[in-house]
């Protein structure tokens, strides 16, 4: 099922390109899924509707013989329609539907629970590469709902040579710690566009009609963004690995080569003792990598700060040009034919992709680094600092000297004014705040798309 | 063996005369040196570690702050004592929770914490031993260096009274005999051999001398030369001191002595060029770094002997033995002739222009050139005849 809905986004965000839809354009994008029960057999129902800038201009009379074509054997035209609420609503938000889609899967005992999650998944990954289109999912089974709206409060766009830009959710979904003030948090991030690499096509692909020049772009994005705490110590927990096709379309589907990755690339030379690649994730669209740190001393450990834990996503796009693909069913062939082949072509250009990316990773986590070592200088130059502060207090016989560095800490004793004093001065450090002009102090206000304009379908 | 030396060198005498005659006048208006107490030298730490811990009580992150010891704009001079510290000067702050500064935050602590015990124990370590102590947070012996230094600048004490000491690396001889603070008596009348500048100035006592001057030489080499050439024999009784180059503190503290102790004149042999005389200045004006020390640092009573750049032409020395002047050398001449004491010394200001003009300069070695003791035996015995002095 949700191999359909990629198929129909694909051929829609196509058909984007092709007339020049800028990235910045919004709109809503809704996928329904519905059983009804009929007196034999349970059918389940998708409907994909879209509506606002970002499908302007489709035609679906036009539309249509291409989706057939395009579209799996096993499925059907959807012979009921969705629920006219459903869509009312969805057209109430983002205007008149220019794109409106039903289909049916004949048998929805083959339907299986874990495919939720695997939409789910795939839809939240669709929307952090266009975060123009929000992107809302519904489900409705045995008369229970279950509703989930992507929502994207802080879109970047980045920039691409000879490619048009892309528009990324950078929101951090992660809550700030407790001890930071209001306004001192980034609310976003900061994507890094690498460098383009291209990849040769090898020729079991070639005979089977991909030409052209290939190519993969890497964006990196650091989450959440500490940028204005230089000083604090974070640990970097995971990385995501996410593949999108050539329209934008994340790929999903495990990959051999990436699951491989890690046994490739330099670890210490990233920072980190290890990576390996969690399986949980396998089915999920994104290839996840759990990164360990470099072990610590039992000591530092035990004076080293609670870190905020940060994920790094790699996004890497698909990049294909031929100027002898120019109608819509011949892009749809070749994007097939890129996400069939592309084991096959990462293996085909194993050495310079994993040289690519060892790059890419050590450029995303070179702030991490740094952060890292800024927070080894201060840890082991407080040590000195507070044994030579309290040396002086210790050894010292002026009373009031010493009584009044006690009550300046509201302590009794030189052993009370140590820990004190250790813990005053983590807590200035570790957390110094620098504001930089490029953060998100606030969340950004959701802007609409434009006004809904024409008629209902 | 005085009257001698009166009666050959007449002009020295008539110079020492002056000299006291101007000592008397300006007397009083020369400060003189403050002891700093001990409790006052632990009293300046302890208001140092008070603020650090005020600022952590109030969450703020503690900074010190060191006087810019680098900057002609933190220094003024007055012909009465060289280049001092002015009041109000820009400051560097050292910041706790700076990447960048923290390092030298603790090394700052640390030494404040081994000069407390020090003063409070009222025993001595020398920088060397600071460093050695921990060389994994120093570094290197220069950032001991630099942060004594910065310390008795900020804590506006003299280094001495840090009890830190530093190795000397100057060589005295002559007429000068004294006792050491340990009670070591002191002979510099070996003609053969010198003694080295004491690591302990201010202990000095006893200071006996019958020299009716004192030569600074810039170099080691020439030292040795007047050393070899028995030179303090000959024109005694005198007393000759080398640092070796740029003069380090002791050796600076040595010469300030012996001129507090004797007033005597002062002569400086270097050599005609710009680096010897920038070590003259050291001597006689004192440096940018040390500006918060000048008071007990400098003796602006020093006179340039030699090697003058008219020296050069007046006695003819071969061409071969002069060199050019680099472009550092022509730069560091300009940056002489703007500093602000050289208008006070029109003599000096005549002789460096005339190495501008002349583009070459030359060591006090090129006199070797019109013969090999012309340096001792012809050269320096006439300077010093006929007050061939600036």
């Amino acid at each position: 099922m949700s191999r359909e809905i990629q198929q129909v986004l694909r051929l829609v965000m196509l058909l984007g390109k092709q007339r020049g839809v800028r990235v910045q354009a919004a709109g809503g994008l809704l996928v329904l899924l519905w059983t009804k029960t009929g007196a034999a057999v349970q059918s389940l129902n998708c409907t994909v509707a879209g509506a606002g800038p970002w499908c302007k201009g489709i035609k679906m009379k036009t539309l249509e013989p291409d989706l057939k074509e395009s579209m799996f054997p096993r499925m059907s035209p959807c012979p009921s329609v969705p629920d006219p609420e459903e869509l009312c609503a969805f057209t109430d938000l983002y205007g008149s539907l220019r794109l409106l889609l039903s289909f049916q899967m004949r048998d929805s005992r083959l339907f299986i629970p874990e495919w939720c999650v695997r939409i789910e998944e795939f839809l939240r990954m669709f929307s952090l590469v266009n975060a123009g289109i929000k992107t809302q999912l519904k489900l409705q089974f045995s008369q229970q709902t279950f509703q989930q709206e992507f929502r994207v409060k802080i879109k970047s766009k980045v920039a691409r040579a000879k490619q048009p830009s892309l528009m990324l959710d950078v929101t951090c979904r992660t809550q700030p710690p407790e001890c930071v003030k209001k306004g001192c948090w980034c609310q976003g991030g900061h994507p890094l566009c690498g460098s383009r690499l291209p990849l040769s096509i090898p020729p079991e692909a070639m005979e089977r009609g991909l030409f052209g020049e290939l190519s993969i772009q890497p964006v990196t994005l650091l989450t959440p963004c500490v940028l204005q705490y230089p000083n604090l110590a974070t640990q970097l927990t995971n990385i995501q690995v996410l593949v999108c096709s050539p329209s934008n379309v994340p790929v999903t589907g495990p990959s051999t080569f990436f699951q491989n990755l890690p046994n490739e690339l330099d670890c210490q030379e990233l920072g980190l003792h290890s990576l390996h690649c969690s399986l949980d994730h396998v089915n999920s669209g994104a290839t996840v990598y759990t990164a360990k740190q470099e072990n610590l001393q039992d000591s530092e450990q035990e004076l080293s700060l609670p870190s905020v834990q940060q994920t790094l996503l790699l996004f890497l796009f698909l990049q294909h040009s031929d100027p002898f693909t120019c109608h819509l069913s011949d892009s749809m062939a070749t994007e097939a034919l890129i996400e069939h082949h592309l084991e096959g072509i990462l293996s085909n250009n194993r050495q310079a992709v994993t040289t690519a990316l060892q790059t890419e990773l050590k450029n995303a986590l070179k702030g991490l680094n740094r952060g890292k070592k800024n927070h080894e200088k201060l840890r082991s130059a407080a040590e000195v600092i507070l044994s030579s502060s309290i040396s002086i207090v210790s050894c010292s016989s002026n009373l009031d000297f010493r009584n009044a560095c006690l009550s300046s800490m509201k302590v009794r004793d030189t052993h009370e004014l140590s820990a004190s004093l250790r813990e005053s001065l983590r807590r200035v450090t570790s957390w110094k705040f620098i504001p930089r002009g490029k953060c998100y102090p606030t969340q950004v206000e959701e802007q609409e798309g434009d006004e809904p304009t024409g008629r209902e379908i | 063996m005085g009257s001698d030396v009166a009666e050959l060198f007449p002009e020295i005498e008539k110079l020492r005369v002056q000299l006291l005659h101007n000592v008397e006048v300006t007397a009083d208006f020369r400060r003189v040196e403050e002891e700093i107490s001990h409790q006052e030298v632990l009293t300046r730490i302890e208001n140092i570690i008070l603020g650090i811990v005020t600022s952590l009580s109030k969450d703020e992150a503690p900074v010190l702050t060191l006087p810019n010891r680098s900057s002609w704009a933190n220094v003024s001079f007055d012909s009465a004592i060289g280049l001092q510290m002015s009041s109000g000067s820009d400051v560097t702050a050292v910041r706790s929770d700076c990447a960048s500064s923290v390092t030298k935050f603790a090394q700052i602590l640390k030494i404040l914490s081994v000069i407390y015990r020090l003063v409070q124990s009222n025993s001595y370590a020398t920088k060397r031993d600071i460093y050695y102590n921990n060389t994994q947070l120093f570094g290197s012996q220069n950032t001991v260096d630099h942060i004594v230094d910065d310390i008795s600048c900020m804590l506006k004490v003299p280094r001495r009274s840090l009890h830190v000491l530093a190795t000397s690396k100057g060589l005295i001889s002559g007429d000068l005999c004294y006792m050491e603070e340990d009670g070591t008596r002191i002979d510099c009348r070996s003609s053969s051999a010198a003694v080295a500048v004491s690591p302990n100035i201010g202990g000095i006592r006893n200071i006996v001398s019958s020299a009716k001057f004192v030569l600074i030489v810039e170099k080691d080499a020439t030292f040795q030369r007047l050393l070899d050439d028995d030179f303090c024999s000959k024109l005694s009784p005198c007393i000759i001191i080398t640092a070796k180059g740029v003069p380090d503190v002791n050796s600076r503290l040595m010469v300030r002595k012996l001129w507090d102790t004797l007033h005597i004149p002062i002569f400086a042999l270097v050599d005609a060029d710009p680096h010897g005389i920038e070590i003259m200045c050291i001597y006689k004006y004192g440096s940018v770094a040390m500006s918060f020390e000048a008071h007990s640092l400098t003796v602006p009573s020093v006179m340039w002997l030699g090697l003058l750049p008219s020296d050069l032409r007046r006695l003819r020395v071969p061409e071969d033995a002069l060199i050019p002047l680099t472009k550092t050398d022509e730069n560091k001449l300009n940056s002489l002739l703007q500093r602000p004491y050289l208008s006070s010394q029109p003599d000096w200001q005549k002789e460096m222009e005339l190495m501008q003009q002349s583009k070459v300069k030359a060591e006090i070695q090129s006199l070797a050139a019109i013969a090999p003791d012309f340096l001792t035996s012809i050269y320096l015995p006439n300077k010093l005849r006929y007050g061939g002095w600036i």
